[in-house]
């Protein structure tokens, strides 16, 4: 470390010219060209490095020695608890530093698993719960509550709630901190809605063959595509439809199932739809709850040719939900009879679907004992989501945290090692059903059923 | 290096420092204090030219300021820790250089268990019960919970978390600075790893070909050595042993006994403790039954392989306490002493390791009045001998065994002075109801403590701030 600082010296001396004077509401402060340059081509900071002699800014001083400080050593000292978030938010953007305060507080790869507690809670107004949440990558938040969607900004410290034209959101999909993709499944179309003007840039509608009106099932996007679940009103047909991300033009179709007589497996939409990147393959689970239990199906759709990869037939323990974890290759789901944690490895799959089309179980229970399936739905209701390395399930009222074990390559017969750990004190568990997870930023958010608040999870960080 | 170390007339210079805007003056004999390699020892050696500019550092010019008085007088300013984080000055100080000064000044004044007040408790953020923990010498903190390990630093703040395979740890110990040795009550085998990677690196199970009662081993304790690990083996049908481990190739280098764990006599041991001077192994056992407590003492030469001393409670009538059989034993490695603590009376006796015999034990008795209403004979004694003081955990309730000033503790020549520790509580009544003390371990000058079902590891700590509190009108 002390041979880089000396570096950085040798540097800073030999140009001793750079040093730059600014007066800031009569406080001056010196700091280097290269300093200020980290802010940025197009901010204040770098002009104000540019110009000559006379360096006045009729700001306040001590907000701006707290974004110095943040300029040069990247993190904020620890004397910002005494300023208000808001404050020094209003005053980043007038230097143009916004950016690099929220890639300070927010960053997502200072996301610890394993760190997270239940530290703040957003209330929500109004009586209505929350139905679903859709975050950012640098954790801004949606919440649809009722017919009302209440956005919060990536400090979490500003909000504004607009009206929409459902009774019930039932799936949000957060395209920019300002532009969301709502849907229901019981109401014609997708809307895309612009959170900050509150209004509805445009609806996206499936023409089914039964001319009658489509409901959303499920959203997904990846980096260039936006996905959709469509069901037709009458419940006989569903597709899934690609929309460009850009121009929201509609660019392939895909799966799309019309039903005539009693297939059942063809009557089920897809109800979450995830991008897989790593392997260029959208995921399409749905599932169906009837007499003789819970049937699903997990597709793995080619988006170019829209054909189906490979797919999952779940007749036994169908899960309750799935997703897939790119990092890890491997797609996770949790059991709706079992309740327990499944994972299949992801590389493993093509060669499950080629030699038997169906019988052979990918599947390898992660709780170890398999549970007796006593024809209880323990699992139900449960949600598993991914994020970075790690895999979050939801079960009532509390949340597993599964990680994978870096076993040395010897341990390769006992195949991957997942183990659990249950988030939270002890005051945290046992509380109202989970009923949605989002991760934005270095944050969890968690919703519960019958309370009209976002609980937020975050490691125990500097700054706020 | 050399050539830049300064001649005396040169210490006393001034130098002017620009840092951020303010400037500081300060000689080269104080930069010069930060060790030689810091960037401020360095900044010091450039030539001085009169009149020049004073040397620009582009830093935060508060801190400096912290970090420019622990250099002048070597300690922090009081009031430093309200206006700055410590993590905020390690880093400040990781870039001047002067980080071994801050860590010895941030120091907590040295442990003395009759003036020790718990400061802070460490929860970690999921499954915040400990199962076990180790303590370093710098006063870092590993607590392993829920199969995980929760690293702390020197200055406790969390560093990251490493979840093993394992479901409990129920022995954990610093193999090297970063690599862990643990153990689980539900898993067999020893389980290395790497703390700093998080990696798995390996397994050592105690297996037998000719031996089939010899499987699944689970380690009941581990003890550390410059080259091997000393672990305790437990099996199943109670069959138990003493392996030692070389540490570089993590194989087993030589089983010290076997014992068939039928009776108190010979069940395994559940603690190790190696002695430095001497590179004797000392194991105990201790159960607790109908009749009270009842275990063993033993010692082996790791060379020899051979039991060098060994006594059994409740042994023989030789004993001068017979009937009061221990509820724990700990080893004062620094002089060589064993202490055990009585379990039906509750008087400390110690024994010098270098002139073991028959009875070696010296017996002190409870003279503090305000302790005489204690019952004894619970289930929970815990003993832990740290920095010359004995710390003993009865229930939730903690005290400490600790030597009055000026009297040597190792002349036992002639006459045995009948008292030569006192015993005094630690902690407060409210303390005590908190939980049952199921750990207590010393580490830097910070004393841990943990608890049944409790969540998070207690840290205790001696101070010079008196901790005034004005009262309100």
């Amino acid at each position: 470390m002390s041979s880089i600082a000396m570096q950085s010296l040798k540097l800073e001396s030999e140009l001793n010219n750079d040093v730059v004077s600014i007066n800031v509401g009569g406080q001056i402060f010196q700091t280097t060209k290269q300093t200020l340059t980290q802010a940025g081509p197009e901010s204040l900071l770098s002009r104000i490095a540019g110009t000559g002699s006379d360096r006045f800014v009729d700001r306040d001083p001590d907000h701006f020695s707290l974004l110095l400080s943040l300029l040069r050593s990247g993190t904020l000292p620890s004397k910002v608890k005494d300023f208000d978030l808001r404050d020094l938010i209003e005053e980043s953007r007038f230097y143009g530093l916004e950016s690099l305060l929220t890639s300070s507080l927010t960053n997502p790869s200072h996301f610890d698993g394993f760190a997270l507690q239940n530290s703040s809670v957003l209330p929500l107004n109004g009586r209505d719960c929350p139905s679903v949440i859709a975050s950012t990558p640098f954790g801004s938040l949606h919440v649809s509550h009722g017919s009302k969607i209440t956005s919060f900004d990536w400090s979490l410290t500003r909000k504004s709630t607009i009206l929409t034209q459902f009774t019930a959101v039932d799936s949000l999909l957060a395209l920019s901190p300002d532009i969301a993709a709502a849907g229901a499944t019981d109401f014609s179309g997708l809307q895309i809605l612009d959170l900050h003007e509150g209004c509805v840039k445009q609806v996206l509608n499936w023409e089914n063959s039964t001319r009658s009106g489509s409901t959303v099932q499920a959203i997904g996007s990846s980096g260039e595509f936006l996905f959709t679940s469509f069901e037709s009103s009458r419940r006989n047909s569903n597709s899934i439809l690609v929309y460009d991300l850009n121009t929201l033009n509609p660019v392939i179709e895909i799966g799309r199932n019309e039903i005539f007589g009693a297939d059942l497996d063809s009557a089920i939409p897809a109800t979450k739809l995830k991008w897989v990147s790593s392997y260029g393959l959208l995921m399409a689970s749905g599932s169906h709850s009837g007499l003789s239990g819970v049937t699903g199906s997990i597709r793995f759709w080619d988006i170019r040719s829209g054909n189906v990869v490979f797919e999952l037939k779940e007749k036994v323990d169908c899960f309750a939900d799935v997703c897939v974890s790119d990092n890890l290759n491997v797609l996770f789901k949790v059991g709706v009879n079992s309740g327990e944690v499944f994972s299949a490895d992801l590389r493993c799959l093509g060669s499950v679907n080629n030699d038997a089309n169906d019988n052979s179980n990918p599947w390898v229970c992660l709780g170890g004992r398999r549970k007796v399936v006593n024809g209880k739905k323990e699992g139900f209701g449960c949600k598993i989501e991914s994020h970075g390395n790690q895999v979050f399930c939801s079960k009532g009222g509390d949340i597993e945290l599964w990680s994978e074990v870096a076993m040395a390559s010897e341990k390769t017969s006992e195949g991957r090692v997942f183990r659990k750990n249950l988030m939270g004190r002890v005051k945290d568990t046992g509380g109202l059903r989970i009923t949605n997870l989002a991760f934005g930023g270095n944050k969890m958010f968690v919703i519960r059923k019958d309370q009209q608040a976002v609980e937020i999870w975050q490691g125990l960080s500097r700054g706020f | 290096m050399a050539d830049q170390i300064p001649n005396p007339s040169t210490l006393g210079r001034r130098v002017n420092l620009n840092v951020g805007g303010k400037l500081f003056e300060t000689t080269v004999s104080t930069l010069h204090s930060a060790g030689p390699d810091s960037l401020l020892a360095a900044l010091s050696n450039r030539p001085f030219l009169p009149g020049s500019n004073p040397i620009f550092i582009d830093r935060d010019p508060e801190i400096f300021s912290v970090l420019l008085s622990l250099l002048r007088c070597n300690r922090l300013p009081s009031a430093t820790l309200r206006r700055f984080s410590i993590q905020e000055l390690a880093e400040e100080a990781l870039y001047y250089g002067v980080e071994s000064r801050l860590r010895s000044a941030s120091l907590p004044s040295p442990l003395r268990g009759i003036d020790a007040a718990i400061v802070d408790t460490i929860r970690p953020a999921s499954d915040a019960v400990p199962s076990t923990f180790s303590a370093g010498e710098d006063g870092s903190l590993w607590i392993a919970h829920g199969g995980q390990i929760s690293i702390y630093d020197s200055y406790l703040s969390y560093t990251a978390a490493v979840r093993t395979h394992l479901d409990d740890i129920t022995s954990i110990c610093r193999v090297w600075p970063e690599i862990a040795a643990v153990g689980s009550e539900s898993k067999s085998g020893l389980h290395i790893y790497d703390l700093s990677s998080g990696r798995y690196t390996g397994s050592v199970h105690w297996t037998d070909q000719d031996d089939p009662r010899i499987f699944k081993a689970r380690v009941s304790a581990i003890a550390n050595s410059p080259d091997s690990v000393f672990v305790s083996f437990d099996c199943p049908h109670r069959e138990n042993s003493v392996l030692v481990i070389d540490k570089s190739t993590l194989q087993v280098s030589s089983e010290l006994t076997r014992q068939s764990g039928s009776a108190a006599k010979n069940t395994v041991p559940g603690k190790l403790t190696w002695l430095p001077e001497t590179g004797l192994i000392i194991g105990s056992a201790v159960s607790c039954g109908a009749f009270g407590y009842s275990g063993y003492i033993r010692i082996w030469d790791p060379r020899s392989k051979e039991v060098v001393w060994e006594t059994n409670e409740p042994g023989s009538g030789r004993s001068s306490r017979f009937g009061d059989s221990f509820a724990d034993i700990d080893v004062d490695t620094d002089d060589s002493i064993l202490f055990k603590i009585c379990s039906k009376s509750g008087d400390l006796a110690m024994a010098d390791i270098r002139k073991l015999g028959d009875d070696p034990w010296v017996y002190m008795e409870d003279t503090n009045p305000s302790l005489k209403e204690a019952s004894y004979g619970e289930n929970a004694v815990h003993l832990h001998c740290y920095k010359g003081q004995v710390f003993v955990g009865k229930d939730g309730r903690l005290e400490v065994w600790s030597s009055q000033k000026g009297r040597e503790i190792s002349d036992t020549e002639n006459q045995r002075p009948e008292v030569r520790f006192k015993r005094n509580y630690v902690d407060q009544v409210e303390d005590a109801e908190r939980g049952m003390i199921n750990r207590i371990e010393g580490g830097g000058e910070r004393l841990f403590v943990s608890r049944d079902n409790v969540e998070g590891i207690e840290v205790w700590e001696s101070s010079n701030h008196s901790g005034i509190i004005p009262v309100s009108p």
